[in-house]
């Protein structure tokens, strides 16, 4: 629930550009040794007798543990005038259990090194803390207990409903999320998916009862998977578990609503007078994970627009200079997925950035790339992999993406292998077959009166003329 | 060639043996100063170069120039052409990153443990030299302009409380300018200044290169003296005063945002000198007052009163309580309603700060701020894969020499008396010590009902 900048600042995101000229006489780079084996952490999976899964990862050295209890609750589970029920749901949620205050749930997650965030998406509502490794048992206990008997007590409702409407105003006075909301409705326009943002009258009408109502509907241990990674005593830690969940005995099955998401183009100018730069958003309803063009949609997306050297990025940032962190990224739901390039651009070149940025799809359409491109993406995704395994928080995300997509183990055990297989021409079909330019949904938040004209060529679906 | 060994400095009396970072520091005769820490979790590793270069200290007509150099270390080098630092590290699996902060500039990656060579041999090639062109320049300063724009200008709150705050609680310029730069300035900016800043603080004399990760350190050291060992050191200009006065009377500053809906108050105080008990003891108020739900501000100002929904803040928020080196601020923020006034947050702030002015912390809150410093201080040293311990053994290469001083953190909290912590609250947490900055709304809000 972050609204504002990272701790680390100014730091240099996105970087690219073509090598100018390569001069005789440099040096090459030294290549380095042979590449160490990677095997992702090795995990135990069971399932208590109520239904509800366990993953245990022992990982790494420095003595901290992650607890997270991944719940199949989230903005889905809203109906059409309950948008961030979940959400204020998650927050009543740390205010205090059955038999602990709140402030004591606080001050006992601290006391162990811990904190402890309840976060709600589109799918899950995700219960977590870290914990210092010697009180791993105590926190799945603590965790536990913030899961099952939350009091939602009826005395914090209107702070946290002023809260709410207090993120809400504030979310929606930047610019990027009144693009995310609207790019959200474009696509999904009968779906929760779609529904990013409430209204002020909507959060102002729920009652307590709406809250228990929606935790009763959605908590159980049908609907729960808790992952524990890091430094632990896995006796102690298995017990701890047994011990705090055996007795869940509410039970609900996921609630299945995959998205039949809009297709066609669509186009929306929202007016930000006196705006420096234009937000764009630039994308479509694409495949999802399970689908076998995913990975190959993967290596397109890293070489288009997804990665610090990739296409939109090297043209509109190292060579034009139009904006300063622009990138593209696959972002995905239970069973579903859309493609979006989104870029805050100099307000005066908002046209043009837009045609760069179908030059680059048409181009990677109509031309697969080198051997020697795809290669470095290739290589570049293969590390990341790494690195997205080598965390305790990490290690859980892709655990827990397998787990909700119903990918299987071997998604993970297969991936580079699967990733080093995507050939020149593949890159080309997935982008040809999935990223249409005239079924694009184009959203801009801009200054209207200065970007109008440059962005007319966008208001229809004729790709001919962008 | 000096060569130190890490000696564990546990002073733990009480509670699990801290957690010990294997370190070995060294110099080269050129001065480069080298620490390598070796952790075999994953196959990866992270190179780290530190120069001992700011924002503070960039010119006085050019603000905004330390960060704008920072941008023109990725346009090219004698054997790297534009982008084609980038493109190594990313085609060799790894990624990158560079940041400008109050005392240094880093440049790090992580790749795969196979890549440590050809890491160092790219670091060392920029160390040993730009090759940029007036094309990169232009091109660098549009996209500085647009990052400018993105986290500052085109936002409500932009520089909330990150950039504003230093800029009033200050006073001397080079800690109170604006360090993301006037765009007049950055556009200002020369081929000429870049390569004299470039020639005065991008010399092996004063950088630190961290190593982190899955590497042999015999290799490791035989790469760091064949490719950073023939870099000669350059004469720098001497330092200025980067010392503040001690603050006598509280400040007062507001500033109207015409893109915010809602009003935000933050308030600093000048932090101790850095390494002193006090400043320990700072330390440990943050975790008591500040930090997590369980904080004493948290506890007053979100749960009993309802005044926000987040108190946020810290020591440096532009890095960790560790990595700088010069006058700082521990600074609290927060976003309100307009029918909140600033004076009755303020009110409200000062009867949990001065409760620990009066008299000293109980026993049991010392010890939870000494968990929690202990946690958040590993979050540190494992942030992002090895970049976060590489972060304070760099920094501490560079402005203390000794990065073993990693492992005698969780000691000097451990020192600290409830004692301490009352006389250095009444010491630095006094009002005319502090700064006070609201953020107004435009005269007339306009309420967002909905879509």
């Amino acid at each position: 629930m972050k609204m504002f900048l990272p701790r680390s600042i100014i730091a240099i995101v996105v970087l690219t550009a073509f090598a100018i000229h390569a001069e005789v006489g440099k040096q090459t780079p030294p290549a380095g040794g042979p590449p160490k084996p990677f095997k992702v952490p090795p995990h135990q999976d069971f399932t208590l007798p109520n239904g509800m899964k366990v993953t245990l990862v022992p990982y790494g050295d420095i003595p901290k543990v992650t607890v997270n209890v991944i719940v199949r609750s989230g903005n889905l589970n809203e109906g059409e005038n309950q948008v961030w029920l979940a959400d204020i749901t998650g927050d009543l949620m740390k205010e205090g259990t059955k038999t602990r205050s709140a402030e004591e749930v606080a001050k006992e997650a601290a006391g162990m090194g811990g904190a402890i965030t309840v976060s709600v998406g589109p799918d899950q509502t995700q219960i977590e803390s870290d914990a210092l490794s010697e009180f791993g048992p105590q926190m799945v206990a603590l965790l536990a207990d913030v899961t099952e008997n939350p009091l939602l007590p009826e005395s914090e409702l209107p702070r946290l409903k002023k809260d709410a409407v207090r993120k809400m105003t504030i979310d929606l006075s930047q610019p990027r999320n009144v693009a995310r909301q609207h790019f959200a409705k474009l696509l999904y326009p009968d779906h929760p998916y779609g529904r990013l943002y409430p209204t002020e009258a909507m959060l102002n009408s729920y009652t307590i009862q709406d809250v228990r109502d929606f935790y009763a509907t959605n908590f159980g241990a049908l609907r729960t998977h808790l992952y524990v990674a890091g430094r632990f005593d896995p006796t102690a830690l298995r017990k701890a578990v047994d011990d705090a969940f055996h007795n869940w005995s509410r039970n609900v099955e996921p609630k299945i609503d995959v998205p039949k998401p809009k297709s066609g183009h669509a186009f929306e100018l929202t007016d930000k007078p006196g705006a420096v730069q234009s937000t764009v958003f630039v994308g479509l309803p694409v495949l999802d994970p399970s689908n076998p063009d995913y990975i190959p949609f993967l290596v397109m997306n890293a070489l288009l627009g997804g990665s610090f050297s990739s296409r939109i990025t090297s043209n509109i940032r190292e060579n034009k200079g139009y904006t300063y962190s622009p990138s593209s990224t696959v972002s995905t739901r239970y069973h579903d997925a859309y493609w979006v390039e989104s870029a805050d651009v100099t307000t005066n070149v908002t046209g043009p950035s837009l045609k760069e940025i179908f030059y680059e799809i048409n181009r990677l359409e109509n031309e697969p790339p080198t051997a020697a491109e795809l290669k470095g993406i290739q290589e570049y995704m293969s590390g990341i992999f790494v690195l997205q395994n080598s965390s305790r928080t990490g290690i859980i995300n892709q655990l827990n993406f397998v787990e909700l997509h119903g990918l299987g183990d071997q998604y993970l055990q297969t991936y580079v292998q699967k990733v080093n297989a995507v050939t020149a021409e593949q890159v080309s079909a997935v982008a040809k077959k999935y990223l249409i330019p005239g079924q694009m949904k184009i959203v801009v938040v801009g200054d209207k009166e200065k970007i109008a004209a440059q962005v007319k060529p966008y208001e229809t679906g004729d790709a001919g003329s962008y | 060639m000096a060569l130190l060994f890490a000696i564990s400095v546990s002073a733990q009396q009480k509670g699990p043996a801290a957690f010990h970072v294997p370190v070995e520091y060294y110099k080269l005769p050129n001065g480069l100063r080298v620490a390598l820490s070796i952790d075999h979790t994953a196959p990866t590793v992270t190179v780290a170069v530190y120069y001992h270069i700011g924002f503070r200290i960039e010119p006085k007509d050019r603000t905004g120039f330390a960060h704008l150099f920072e941008h023109m270390m990725f346009q090219g080098s004698a054997n790297l052409g534009k982008m084609e630092f980038i493109r190594l590290v990313q085609r060799n699996g790894g990624v990158l990153n560079g940041s400008t902060r109050f005392d240094f500039t880093n440049y790090f990656e992580v790749v795969p443990s196979n890549k440590l060579e050809t890491m160092l041999w790219a670091e060392a090639d920029r160390m040993h030299g730009l090759a940029v062109t007036q094309d990169n320049l232009t091109n660098q300063q549009g996209v500085v302009s647009n990052e400018v724009k993105v986290n500052v200008l085109n936002r409500p709150y932009g520089g909330f409380p990150w950039l504003d705050m230093p800029q009033y609680a200050n006073t001397n310029w080079y800690n109170a300018h604006n360090f993301y730069g006037d765009l007049h300035d950055i556009e200002a900016a020369t081929l000429q200044d870049v390569q004299t800043f470039f020639q005065e603080y991008y010399t092996p004399d004063n950088a630190a290169l961290a190593i982190v990760g899955d590497f042999d350190p015999v290799e490791a050291k035989a790469f760091v003296l064949r490719y950073f060992g023939p870099i000669p050191p350059t004469k720098r200009p001497p330092l200025p005063d980067i010392s503040e006065p001690v603050q006598d009377q509280e400040k007062k500053a507001s500033k109207v945002d015409p893109q915010a809906q809602r009003p935000a108050l933050a308030f600093a105080y000048h932090m101790p000198k850095r390494n002193t008990p006090e400043y320990y003891a700072m330390g440990l108020l943050d975790q008591v007052l500040l930090q997590g739900d369980d904080s004493l501000l948290h506890q007053e100002l979100v749960t009993k009163r309802g005044y926000t929904a987040e108190v946020e803040g810290g020591i440096n928020l532009l890095g960790n309580m560790y990595d700088y080196d010069g006058p700082m601020l521990w600074i609290v923020d927060l976003y309100h309603d307009q029918n909140i006034t600033p004076d009755g947050i303020m009110q409200a702030a000062n009867s949990v700060i001065d409760s620990v002015r009066n008299k000293p912390l109980d026993q049991s809150t010392v010890d939870r701020a000494l968990v929690k410093l202990r946690s958040s201080l590993y979050s540190e040293i494992e942030n992002f894969f090895g970049f976060g311990r590489a972060d304070l053994l760099a920094s501490f290469a560079l402005f203390d020499d000794d990065p073993a001083r990693i492992n005698t953190l969780e000691a000097q909290f451990r020192k600290i008396t409830p004692e301490t912590i009352q006389k250095t609250a009444q010491d630095y947490l006094r009002p005319t010590n502090r700064t006070v900055l609201t953020v107004e709304t435009k005269p007339v809000a306009t309420d967002n009902k909905g879509q």
